[in-house]
């Protein structure tokens, strides 16, 4: 445990990191995007107009509305972070003609990829973390339970550590930071956007032949496609309203965790046999 | 140190290592030497536990590449021909996380870092980022980086490569210092004058194969088997080429105008012998210049002069 938290590759990497521009810009504009979506949030909830002239506004409604708002937005803001901070982590190393000296020296390969993942996911962990102000403020209108909060920045977590390991398993395989950023973002549309498509026909056509089941949600094996899916698990703990049907959140969990093992085996295995890239 | 018997390493290309041998003992100091493409690389990546073998005898201070690549990093310093700085990096901070790297702990970290500090010359600025340092700077770093776990044997790949003549003295300089504190050093170099002023043994390396193996002027003084007279003349060099011909045991190497460099058997007493026919003969010489055969005539005889 001790080796695993000693590991220099860990400081060095932060230490580089925190000395880029980047390490202050983007905390700065991934709050301002959260707090704008949050003000949206707010003020498309508690505008009449907006919400076409309906009743009064609770304040749960409020709460639920910022929530969902945050978390689904610094998801996409994550995923598309994610490659950025792992799928170059190893190419630069190649492109500095670094790696060499850290290939001879008594590092391993699962030390090198400890430290690299490690620090990719704090990095972006930093960003989730400090948006959790943001997120607490839908506790104090209500409408959303403490453990749905843990449960959905825990979700979060698990799916940015597994596009973690994918991110540096792209890294391990190519040479140039272009390309493997390239492969990872590639690998990101396939999750968000392409499984949510072949979702969408899948239950088009059940719903054509089963009128009836309509309401009880489509079954397991037509949300199977979505499992993989980095929003599924956060909707599915939001449970209730149009997602109420999406309740497998535990398979998508691990089906996350099965890409990470899977991307940190390869990767190590191609770190170990990346001296013939140089 | 490093014991290497029918070694073989072959790339989709072709080019690679075949059938390759070599026996390097602790405290030598060996060149390798031949064309772009002849295996030199592949030799120390795989030496250096980079590369795996296809197949053939590796062993470094007795242990095995493939089988205890671990052991082998211990006991092996690498610096690759184009080695890469982290320019983001304090010096010291750069020193400190190869220290940790490799597995140093203290007291003797501290020690090793001050050590490096010292032999990079560096031990005044280490707050200073590696990105201000000039590649002259980088190199003595990188070579100190690569002493910190005091290595028995130096893998050097082109270390030359981008000096400027200072900095390749003072590089040379450290090589022989190292040398004669018992490192064992395998160095690959196209600076053919840099290899004779500092090696030991020199060995040939063409097509993936040992092709020759001589002992350098370090180690064999001035008993050379030929010797090479340069001389430039007054008028032209025909008459000269006369008197030569006549000599069973002569050769030109290279010929101009006014300038003739040839290739004698024998040592200092033939070339009086042959400047003595030269000015008898009434031959208006201004300069004579005999030496040994140099380490860059052994390679062109090698190789012949088509680079490739």
């Amino acid at each position: 445990m001790i080796r695993l938290v000693s590991n220099p590759m860990i400081l060095k990497e932060l230490r580089q990191r925190l000395r880029e521009r980047r390490a202050w810009l983007l905390p700065t504009l991934y709050l301002l995007v959260l707090a704008g979506t949050v003000s949206f949030a707010y003020y498309a909830t508690t505008d009449l107009e907006m919400r076409g002239g309906q009743g009064e506004v609770q304040g749960a409604d409020i709460g639920e509305a910022i929530f969902l708002t945050v978390v689904i937005t610094q998801m996409v803001v994550l995923l598309l972070m994610a490659p950025v901070f792992s799928a170059g982590s190893l190419t630069i190393e190649k492109e500095q003609r670094t790696i060499a000296g850290l290939l001879t020296s008594l590092l391993t390969a699962p030390q090198i990829w400890w430290g690299k993942f490690v620090a990719a996911l704090l990095y972006l962990l930093l960003l989730l973390f400090s948006a959790l102000p943001l997120l607490t403020l839908s506790l104090a209108f209500g409408g959303v339970d403490p453990v749905q909060l843990l449960k959905a920045v825990g979700s979060t977590v698990l799916v940015l550590a597994s596009l973690c390991t994918v991110g540096l398993w792209c890294s391990s395989m190519f040479r140039r930071s272009v390309h493997s950023t390239a492969a990872c973002y590639g690998f990101v549309l396939v999750l968000s956007i392409v499984t949510a498509v072949v979702f969408g026909i899948l239950v088009s056509q059940w719903e054509s032949h089963n009128p009836l089941a309509r309401a009880e949600g489509p079954p397991a094996y037509i949300q199977a496609p979505l499992f993989i899916n980095p929003f599924y698990p956060l909707l599915a703990l939001l449970g209730g309203g149009a997602f109420g049907q999406f309740s497998y959140p535990v398979s998508s969990w691990l089906l996350f965790t099965a890409i990470g093992c899977l991307a940190a085996a390869f990767a190590m295995r191609r770190i170990q046999r990346s001296g013939d890239q140089l | 140190m490093i014991e290497v018997a029918s070694l073989r390493k072959i790339f989709r290309g072709g080019r690679g290592l075949g059938d390759f041998s070599l026996h390097l003992e602790s405290r030598e100091l060996v060149g390798l030497v031949g064309p772009n493409g002849a295996g030199k690389t592949t030799l120390i990546k795989i030496l250096s536990t980079l590369l795996p073998p296809d197949s053939g005898v590796a062993r470094v201070a007795g242990q095995d590449v493939g089988a205890n690549p671990r052991g082998v990093r211990a006991v092996v310093g690498y610096l690759p021909d184009v080695a890469g700085v982290y320019q983001d990096m304090r010096i010291r901070e750069f020193l400190e996380f190869f220290a940790d790297a490799y597995r140093l702990k203290e007291p003797n970290r501290s020690a090793a870092i001050e050590r490096a500090l010292i032999r990079s010359g560096l031990s005044d600025r280490p707050e200073d980022f590696v990105e201000q340092l000039s590649l002259g700077w980088k190199q003595r770093l990188l070579l100190a980086k690569t002493l910190l776990h005091e290595p028995k044997l130096l893998l050097l790949d082109e270390p030359a490569t981008g000096l400027d003549p200072l900095a390749r003295i003072t590089l040379r300089q450290q090589l022989k210092q190292l040398h004669a504190e018992g490192v064992a050093i395998l160095i690959s170099s196209h600076i053919l004058s840099d290899l004779e002023d500092i090696c030991t043994r020199i060995v040939f390396i063409a097509d993936g194969k040992n092709v020759a193996e001589v002992a350098s002027a370090v180690a064999e003084g001035a008993a050379a088997p030929t010797i090479r007279c340069e001389m430039e003349f007054e008028d032209s060099t025909s008459a000269a080429e006369l008197i030569l011909k006549e000599l069973v045991s002569g050769q030109v190497l290279e010929k101009s105008d006014r300038r003739l460099v040839v290739e004698l058997r024998g040592g200092p007493k033939e070339a009086s012998a042959f400047l003595q026919r030269l000015l008898a003969a009434g031959i208006l010489i201004t300069h004579f210049d005999a030496r040994g055969l140099s380490l860059e005539d052994r390679y062109r005889r090698a190789f012949g002069r088509e680079s490739r």
